[in-house]
């Protein structure tokens, strides 16, 4: 008898484990290091390596497994955190990584755990999340396998490809020169090359006749890419995370943090290598050195004694290119247009400069300015105050959302460059974007003047729209979109270009903080590292743990430039025109006395002579009388 | 507007042309009262009235010449240099004009002295002349001197003017387009035939001493500007270097100018794009961006040309500069600076008188001569 039960205790179990409950916990152990690394062949420089090696690790785990990552920060000079970009997050805000936001920067010596569930299926990538961080190397590709993909018996094998820009010189050697007096117009640094799976002249095998599945990521700090395949077309299957219907297309804009996997069906011959194309988009830069290699050549190699051939570029420059609209796409789970928002949020690109000449990028009239706290520590910490939003500093640009809100954002470029926008913890639905990514992309630059969203008047919105989590805003233009407010967290919402953020362009979601009180405990290393960093972690955004409402000391943005004249101007004419009135008033007092010269001496007791000169009259002395 | 006129160069135009109008005066009352009284020989007198005439128009003409040729030259050569480096040059022009323009602008205020000052220089040069003459022996060149002494005297003197116009005007105006010369060239001309004409035939004192001052206050106020102006393109010259190439993608925003170094900045008004605030700024240096630098070397310039003002009246009223006397006498004892000092130690008005007295006798004299050769021309 008891035979029988452990037969069949065990029988079940593994029923169980088989049936999909292979929930298994998969751990990496990170010793965060500098390494050096020369990927692009040119230049030789720190990276920032993982056990040792470059690129890094790519992490791959199951959907449904729990992943536990233990980073420990050896890099000895620089703070750290990982985000993993895209990851929900759901429960696990205290997980998500960026620094002040969900957790204090990672000091040199402390270790930290990112332990969390990843219930969810695609490809993402994971960074580093502190200032002037993950541009040196500290980024690389997470893969979420999905067994029940709706495209997963359709491929043979698949391929990860990365795609970047690359800096020569260490972040924080660049960034002074970034946000500077003689930077006015906040102009990016420009990348010193490309690389593609953190190299070049990457071949990828492939058999004829065959479907592949390629995943994309851009991985880059700043640059977009172009990306096609010559001579072959590809299906789009799945976006940030989100499986979509496959869609056939030719090229595709990867804007930084993006994600897209693609079906490529190889060809029937094998006697061809055929280029993969990546093009950067050179709208971006402000200027391109002569040196700079913008198209990168990689191969399907379908033999290996066929030659290597060079992309044949048939465009004069990269906003020639066509690339697929990504928010026509349908996603295949067919989730319907979330109804009427109950909160919307309208806010603006604007890039200005500020009282100490460095140009800041701003929604509305905000630049975030990091706080002293982190702000998922203000909520656990402020009780009863965690959905007034005044407690969270005003230049985190703040906005409480209340649980399973549906959320709209309406987000507006004032700019005149591309923004990819990225929200945590979510992915959202893309309603509308204007203009629309194609031909016509740039041509609200045409007319000088950005052109707000108006509700009243615009395109109607997909019945079943496009969800991703990084979607690119057009210059001049607008984009909307919408999510549930469903995940309790403090969630970012930024532009992914790593200098706007440094620069501000961001802003912070606290979603249903009272939830978050109530459903999160932080894990005791998250706070040691706070000890560590010197960081407070309780208190509002001024690290006040009294009085939650006063704000004093809380880090705030420059002063606004005066658009007229101020005081000291003020004073400085009326001085300059004092001035000027007295000297005019001395010449004419030192002209008039010439008089005295003339009428002394033409007078009718003048000396015989029809016109008489004059001389000094007071004290005729010897010595002087000429001019 | 300013691209046609250019201010400053009318005014260095009339100046100089006032100038030469006053020699040109002085020479020919001179010879009225020698030899132009009723009663005197009428055709020496309107022969050697003619020789001046002669010499001030070649001097002009050759001074003209010269003049147009610098300038062409330098127009035509060296334009390009500066378009690189455009506020540097700027900057370092508008600080030689400024220079230039104060240095000569107070002299404008003593034509009455000037008067006196050519009277006492003609009356050298005659009198060297003469001397030379009875000391050496007669030949041919000096006998040719002699009897052309009225030609020569205007020639040299207004060729020696107008040069100095030229390269005056060339350095005032480095930093502007052709264009802007041949409008204020001859307005000043005409200007400074006017005022010169009347001062000759010695009409109204009192409206040419206004029009003197408030021609002089008008210089003065460009000349501040511009000293204002130097500061601020050097200044800007500085930022400019180190934003690179982005800075002219500012406009008039900020980022434009350096914020660090600003007293005010006003985003409209800006002279270089904004119409009629370019006329403002020829005029009185106006930037719609102060600077520290700007403002204050505004400021500092009033105060130096009040105080040189200062000092020129102290002189006058007490017939020295504070401390003149003092430096002419200690340099008298240095072997080196002896000759300069004896030079500075001019002549006295009594003795202006006297050696005038001479040369008029010398001249009569010399007037037998002309009597003689004129006879045997006849």
């Amino acid at each position: 008898m008891a035979l029988l039960a452990r037969v069949t205790c065990l029988v079940l179990t593994t029923l169980l484990a088989i049936a999909g409950c292979q929930a298994k916990t998969v751990t990496y152990d990170f010793n965060v290091t500098w390494v050096a690394a020369n990927p692009d062949g040119l230049y030789e420089r720190k990276v920032v390596g993982i056990n040792g090696q470059w690129p890094l690790p790519v992490i791959e785990v199951d959907k449904g497994d729990q992943l536990v990552v233990n980073m420990y920060n050896g890099l000895g000079d620089k703070t750290s955190s990982i985000h993993f970009h895209g990851m929900f997050q759901n429960g696990t805000n205290d997980m998500d990584g960026p620094s002040m936001v969900t957790q204090c920067p990672i000091p040199p010596g402390s270790s930290f755990t990112y332990n969390f569930t990843v219930n969810q299926n695609g490809t993402y990538w994971y960074h580093c999340h502190t200032e002037n961080c993950y541009p040196d190397g500290y980024r690389q590709a997470l893969i979420v396998h999905d067994k029940d993909a709706p495209f997963a018996n359709d491929y043979e094998e698949e391929f990860t490809v990365t795609m970047s820009d690359w800096y020569h010189t260490l972040t924080e050697d660049i960034a002074p020169s970034y946000m500077s007096l003689y930077n006015p117009t906040g102009a990016e640094p420009i990348p010193n090359s490309f690389l593609f799976n953190d190299t070049l002249n990457v071949s990828i095998p492939v058999k004829p006749n065959t479907t592949y599945l390629l995943r994309l990521i851009n991985i880059a700090a700043f640059v977009s890419q172009y990306f096609y395949i010559e001579d072959h077309t590809f299906k789009i299957v799945e976006i940030d995370g989100v499986y979509t219907e496959p869609t056939e297309a030719d090229t595709l804009y990867i804007a930084v943090a993006q994600r897209y996997s693609i079906l490529v069906t190889t060809k029937n011959t094998t006697d061809q290598n055929f280029p993969i194309v990546t093009v950067a988009d050179t709208v971006l830069l402000d200027t391109i050195p002569s040196d700079l290699k913008l198209n990168n050549t990689n191969w399907l190699e379908y033999s290996k004694s066929a030659p290597y051939p060079q992309a044949d570029i048939q465009v004069a420059q990269a906003q020639d290119l066509v690339p697929f609209d990504d928010i026509t796409l349908v996603p295949s789970d067919g989730m319907p247009l979330l109804p009427e928002p109950d909160i919307q949020i309208n806010v603006t690109v604007i890039m200005q400069n500020l009282m100490n000449g460095y140009n800041y990028a701003f929604l509305n009239n905000i630049t975030y300015t990091a706080p002293k706290v982190p702000t998922l520590y203000t909520v656990l910490s402020s009780g009863n105050l965690a959905t007034n939003s005044e407690i969270y500093g005003e230049f985190t640009h703040p906005v409480v959302l209340n649980h399973n809100d549906v959320v709209e954002i309406i987000l507006n470029n004032n700019d005149t460059g591309t923004h990819p926008f990225h929200l945590h913890g979510h992915n959202f639905q893309v309603l509308d974007r204007q203009p629309p990514v194609g031909p016509n992309f740039y041509s609200n630059l045409n007319g000088g003047n950005p052109v707000n969203y108006d509700s009243s008047n615009h395109t109607t919105f997909p019945s079943v729209p496009a969800r991703r989590d990084t979607f690119v805003l057009p210059p001049y233009g607008y984009f909307v979109i919408r999510f549930v407010a469903d995940n309790p967290g403090v969630w970012f919402f930024h532009c992914h270009i790593d200098w706007h953020l440094a620069a501000g362009l961001g802003m912070l979601f606290i979603e249903a903080p009272t939830q978050l009180q109530e459903r999160l405990s932080i894990p005791e290393d998250h706070y040691q590292a706070c000890r560590a960093a010197g960081v407070p972690y309780e208190g509002n955004a001024a690290a006040n743990a009294q009085d939650f409402l006063d704000l004093a000391g809380e880090n705030t943005q420059q002063a606004f430039i005066p658009a007229g004249f101020t005081a000291r101007g003020i004073v400085a004419l009326v001085f300059s025109c004092i001035s000027a009135v007295l000297g005019m008033a001395g010449i004419s007092v030192y002209g008039l006395t010439d008089l005295n010269f003339h009428t002394m001496y033409t007078g009718p007791d003048a000396p015989n002579t029809t016109e008489s000169v004059a001389m000094d009259n007071v004290q005729p002395k010897t010595e002087e009388n000429t001019g | 507007m300013a691209n046609v006129f250019g201010v400053q160069i009318f005014f260095i135009v009339f100046r100089e042309c006032l100038e030469a109008v006053i020699v040109v005066s002085v020479l020919l009352s001179f010879l009225k009262q020698t030899l132009g009284q009723p009663g005197q020989d009428q055709k020496i007198y309107k022969r050697l009235e003619r020789q001046v005439w002669v010499g001030a128009a070649s001097g002009v003409l050759l001074c003209l010449v010269i003049g147009g040729a610098f300038i062409g030259v330098f127009y035509g050569l060296g334009k390009d240099i500066w378009s690189e480096s455009e506020d540097l040059w700027e900057g370092i022009f508008y600080l030689i004009a400024t220079i230039i323009i104060t240095i000569m602008g107070l002299a404008l205020l003593r034509i009455n002295k000037t008067k006196e000052k050519w009277r006492g220089k003609i009356a050298k040069a005659l009198a060297e002349r003469n001397k030379k003459q009875q000391t050496s022996t007669s030949s041919r060149i000096g006998d040719w001197s002699r009897r052309y002494v009225m030609f020569i005297l205007p020639f040299i003197t207004l060729l020696r003017e107008g040069v100095e116009a030229v390269v005056f005007v060339g350095g005032v105006s480095l930093g502007l387009p052709a264009t802007a010369f041949p409008l204020p060239v001859v307005c000043g001309i005409i200007a400074g035939l006017t005022v010169g004409y009347a001062i000759y035939r010695g009409g109204n004192v009192m409206s040419i001493q206004i029009f003197l001052i408030v021609s002089t206050c008008i210089l003065y106020l460009i000349a501040a500007g511009m000293f204002s102006k130097a500061v601020w393109s050097l200044q800007y010259h500085v930022f400019a270097v180190k934003v690179g190439s982005d800075v002219a993608e500012e406009g008039n925003g900020p980022g434009s100018y350096d914020i660090r170094e600003t007293v005010y900045h006003v985003n409209c008004c800006n002279p270089e794009t904004d119409d009629g605030w370019d006329v403002f700024n020829a005029i009185l240096g106006w930037q719609n961006t102060g600077t520290y630098g700007s403002v204050i070397a505004y400021n500092m310039y009033w105060i130096g040309i009040l105080a040189t003002i200062g000092c020129m009246l102290y002189r006058e009223r007490t017939g020295a500069l504070p401390l003149r006397q003092r430096a002419l006498a200690f340099m008298l004892k240095v072997p080196v600076l002896r000759n300069y000092a004896k030079r500075k130690q001019e002549m006295s008005r009594e003795e202006v008188d006297e050696v005038m007295r001479q040369i008029q006798d010398d001249t009569r004299n010399d007037a037998g001569l002309f009597k003689t050769e004129v006879s045997s021309e006849n």
